[in-house]
């Protein structure tokens, strides 16, 4: 039932590509790819909380984060092991994800925006604030995963990371809970008279994403080395927006390949500045005029038509198949 | 005593600028119940477009600030017709979601072209008027003195164009209810325009009288933006007496919260977190802001 | 008990204020099970809040709310779906943006105790009862508004309702689909159904009714007999807009 998806074959050919890839790159792409897997894991949950659940958040990148800065200030300051310290930092991300999740239950559209925009920027003014902990604006050491120079298992852990989150969560939406969401984006009030306990799904829906967003944040200090409060400036959640959008915000693989392409190209056109964040705006604002549910899901029905044009057999279904 | 006047005095100030961004921002939530996200660049936009008719054209401060709100009212209307107005049709779904990325798409958009047409450095137009006001302890330069009372002008100008002229009360109609005001002959559609290009036009007005005080940067608009939703929200997301009464009020705590906390690096940032934290208590407290009337969706 | 028509659903001293607007004031009725109620009134006399409030999508301010035995007022509104208390609303909200099959199986799977094949299969059943077969897999947002009126029944259907709340199911209807509707939901009075009807459309409730109760200002002014009711001075009044004097 999940409409706009993408076909199975042409994802297990991009899958392919990218488990490839690492063979004809050099290092430099390799590290580019491998912080495209970091913004893939949040375009696409972004995408699940957005598109799927209408719960348009801005604190995306602050639970990246708190995944980060959690499981850095554990694995240093507090001394535990890294697989601990992981697993706090993800427990630590659900936790907050449903107590966010809680506390907007009442708020949508516009005020559930802003409200997780003040969110997210209290969060970040206390990196930055509290020195003592965070080092603030100066940076907080992160150790590293592997040993070696090469960010190759970076790259395949990143890769792992993004097709275990799509396999989870396309689990998720494959279940009730997936037509609970769409509902509840749909009318709240109408799915709570169809006997939908929307608190439950609402609150189910921060956390599933909020962990996806920490792991990302996790996978990304631990990858970098460095965290800064940057991670979570508003630009970076333009960013992510921008990325699920332009891919398409109502598809989870979309969202994937809207990160990877956004960020691939945003790092071919270096040369250009800040002229790509332009064309970027740019972007989101025409797709989302004239292309609402993103380019992907457009690239899907037409090869889809072409498709079913050479086998001249006639369509069967609605909207629903796909 | 004296050092509490002048923190108190150039607050003020700052909050006179914060509620001539915030009444804009209030006039299009509540006409057409949308939250511009793009409205700090649209403040951006009119601080440089004031900077360059000064300089470049070389005309008077006070007409460079008055071309500046013309040019962004145009800007406004254009921005308003091309990209907004689909949504009142049945074209677009998701109508809340799509205000707010498209407007968050436009400070992407904008803030950028600023880093690229103006440079990241900062500029500085020439002042309204070179000097200061000295009463007593109090130093008031002239362009904060002229910068607010601009602003008050502005302010007082907009409040009786809503009350006493024959659009402010079409604008007030279509903002209590769509229908209503469709049903005795008032075009929605035309006020959502007029309503955007003069809520940029107040933006752009803002940024201008700022722009002598504190340097032009492309990323000035970021913090008003930021507080404005803070006063709408506060206060009651579409009173524009609110919105008024909140920016001033604001203002005048950051002013003296900045001046007294201390260790300045985090009474910066927590005088922000504090706005903020007020913004989060406030919705969840009210999720339709303090005294505010109850958001209509849009269907 | 003795002869069916058991006693299932009670209202005692409903209210609801809002600040100072009192909407619905000490209300109190009861139904039996397989009866068929018009609830009429002037706008704003507080018919659609006390839709709201049995429905559990609004809180009471007081009163009790007794289903089947149980004080439900203060359940929340998918509890009351649970208990097969389903409603429609007055402008159709629908999923728009999901097939009319999906629109039917969200009910039907909302509980956990159903499948998901044996949900769809109902939901083919309930369509074929709407004369909405062919449309099953169209997107809702792409069904007229008579067509999407009959499918909030049948989503409302789906949930096996005990009782069935309608708030004003012949507004805006053409006058053909308006038989249809009518017809619709004598049959499933017949069948067993509880329901409560909220229209304007005298006529319209005229035909389907028996029994009618009046809300004027947030108040109960008359309950009984259609056609005794509609002689009441009180009711005449009311709809004439004359103020009683109290």
């Amino acid at each position: 039932m999940l409409h706009l998806s993408f076909t199975r074959w042409s994802q297990a050919v991009l899958l392919i590509v990218a488990l490839l890839l690492p063979l004809g790159m050099g290092p430099y792409w390799i590290h580019v790819g491998a912080i495209a897997w970091y913004y893939a894991l949040l375009a696409a949950s972004w995408a699940l909380l957005a598109g799927y659940a209408g719960q348009f958040s801005f604190a995306h990148v602050a639970f990246a984060a708190l995944g980060g800065y959690a499981s850095a200030l554990c694995a240093g300051q507090l001394g535990f092991s890294l697989p601990v310290a992981i697993i706090t930092a993800i427990l630590l991300a659900a936790v907050i994800g449903a107590l966010i999740g809680a506390l907007v239950l009442r708020l949508s559209g516009p005020y559930l925006a802003l409200f997780t925009l003040a969110i997210s920027e209290i969060f970040r003014l206390m990196l930055v604030a509290e020195e003592d902990v965070t080092r603030g604006m100066l940076g907080l050491p992160v150790p590293g995963l592997f040993t070696g120079k090469s960010d190759i298992p970076y790259y395949y852990l990143g890769l792992a990371l993004v097709v275990l989150a799509l396999v989870a969560m396309n689990g998720l939406l494959a279940t009730r809970v997936g037509l609970f969401l769409r509902a509840i984006r749909e009318d709240e009030g109408a799915a709570r008279a169809s006997g939908v306990d929307t608190t439950r799904y609402k609150i189910l829906v921060f956390v599933v994403t909020s962990v996806i967003a920490a792991i990302a944040g996790i996978y990304y200090g631990h990858f970098i080395g460095i965290l800064t409060p940057n991670i979570a400036i508003l630009p970076e959640m333009g960013l992510v927006i921008a990325m699920a959008v332009i891919g398409g915000i109502e598809s989870l693989p979309g969202a994937v390949i809207g990160a990877v392409v956004v960020f691939l190209l945003s790092e071919t056109l270096r040369s250009y500045g800040e002229w790509r964040f332009v064309l970027m705006g740019l972007a989101l604002i025409l797709v989302q005029r004239f292309a609402q549910n993103g380019l992907f899901p457009v690239l899907e029905s037409l090869g889809r038509r072409r498709q079913e044009r050479r086998a001249a057999i006639p369509s069967v279904g609605g909207p629903s198949n796909g | 005593m004296s050092y509490f006047l002048l923190l108190a005095v150039n607050g003020l100030v700052i909050g006179l600028i914060f509620a001539l961004v915030a009444s804009g921002l209030t006039l299009v939530f509540s006409v057409l119940k949308v939250v511009n996200f793009g409205h700090g660049s649209l403040y951006m936009l009119g601080g440089y477009a004031s900077y360059y008719l000064i300089t470049a054209l070389g005309l008077p401060s006070l007409v460079g600030v008055a071309g500046a709100m013309v040019a962004l009212f145009i800007f406004g209307v254009i921005f308003e017709r091309l990209v907004i107005a689909p949504m009142y049709t049945d074209k677009v779904e998701r109508k809340d979601e799509y205000a707010i990325i498209v407007t968050f798409g436009l400070t992407i958009l904008l803030s950028n072209l600023g880093l690229v047409v103006f440079g990241p450095f900062s500029k500085s137009p020439p002042s309204f008027m070179p000097g200061a006001l000295i009463l007593g302890p109090l130093i008031l330069p002239y362009d904060r003195l002229i910068a607010a009372v601009v602003a008050v002008v502005l302010l007082v100008g907009l409040t009786l164009f809503l009350k006493r002229t024959a659009l402010g009360q079409a604008l007030d109609a279509v903002s209590q209810s769509r229908e209503s005001a469709a049903v005795i002959g008032i075009d929605p559609r035309r006020m959502y325009t007029i309503a955007f290009g003069l809520s940029s036009a107040l933006a752009g007005g803002a940024g201008a009288l700022i722009a002598p005080i504190f340097a032009l940067s492309p990323s000035m608009g970021d913090l008003p933006a930021v507080q404005a939703f803070i006063i709408i929200v506060l206060g009651g997301m579409g009173s524009v007496g609110g919105s008024i009464a909140g920016g001033i009020l604001l203002g005048l705590v950051q002013g003296l919260g900045v001046g007294y906390l201390p260790d300045p690096n985090r009474a910066l940032a927590y005088t922000q977190a504090f706005g903020a934290l007020l913004l989060v208590v406030t919705l969840l407290i009210r999720p339709t802001g303090l005294f505010g009337r109850s958001h209509l969706r849009l269907e | 008990m003795a002869d069916g028509g058991t006693m299932f659903f009670s209202v005692n001293g409903l209210s609801k204020h809002f600040g100072g607007i009192h909407a619905v004031e000490n209300l109190s009725f009861t139904l039996e099970r397989g009866e068929i109620l018009g609830l009429i009134g002037p706008n704003g006399s507080g018919k659609t809040t006390t839709i709201n409030m049995v429905t559990g999508a609004l809180r009471p301010t007081g009163g009790t709310i007794v289903v089947e035995g149980s004080d439900m007022a203060h359940s929340p509104a998918h509890l009351f779906a649970r208990r097969g208390v389903a409603r429609t609303f007055q402008v159709p909200r629908l999923f728009r943006r999901m097939t009319v099959l999906e629109n039917l199986i969200v009910p039907a799977l909302s509980d956990y105790a159903e499948r998901r094949s044996t949900a769809e299969e109902r939901a083919r059943g309930v369509l074929q009862f709407l004369k909405l077969g062919h449309l099953a897999n169209q997107y809702a947002r792409a069904l007229s508004g008579g067509q999407q009126k009959l499918l909030e029944l049948g989503r409302a259907l789906m949930l096996k309702p005990r009782l069935l709340l309608l708030d004003e199911p012949f507004a805006g209807v053409h006058p053909r689909l308006l038989e249809e509707i009518i017809d619709h939901i004598k049959s499933l009075n017949r069948d067993g159904h509880t329901i409560v009807l909220v229209d304007h459309n005298l006529e319209a409730i005229q035909s389907v009714v028996t029994r009618v109760m009046v809300m004027a200002r947030g108040q109960k002014i008359a309950d009984g007999n259609v056609a005794e009711v509609l002689q009441n001075p009180d009711v005449v009044r009311a709809y004439t807009g004359t103020r009683t004097s109290h």
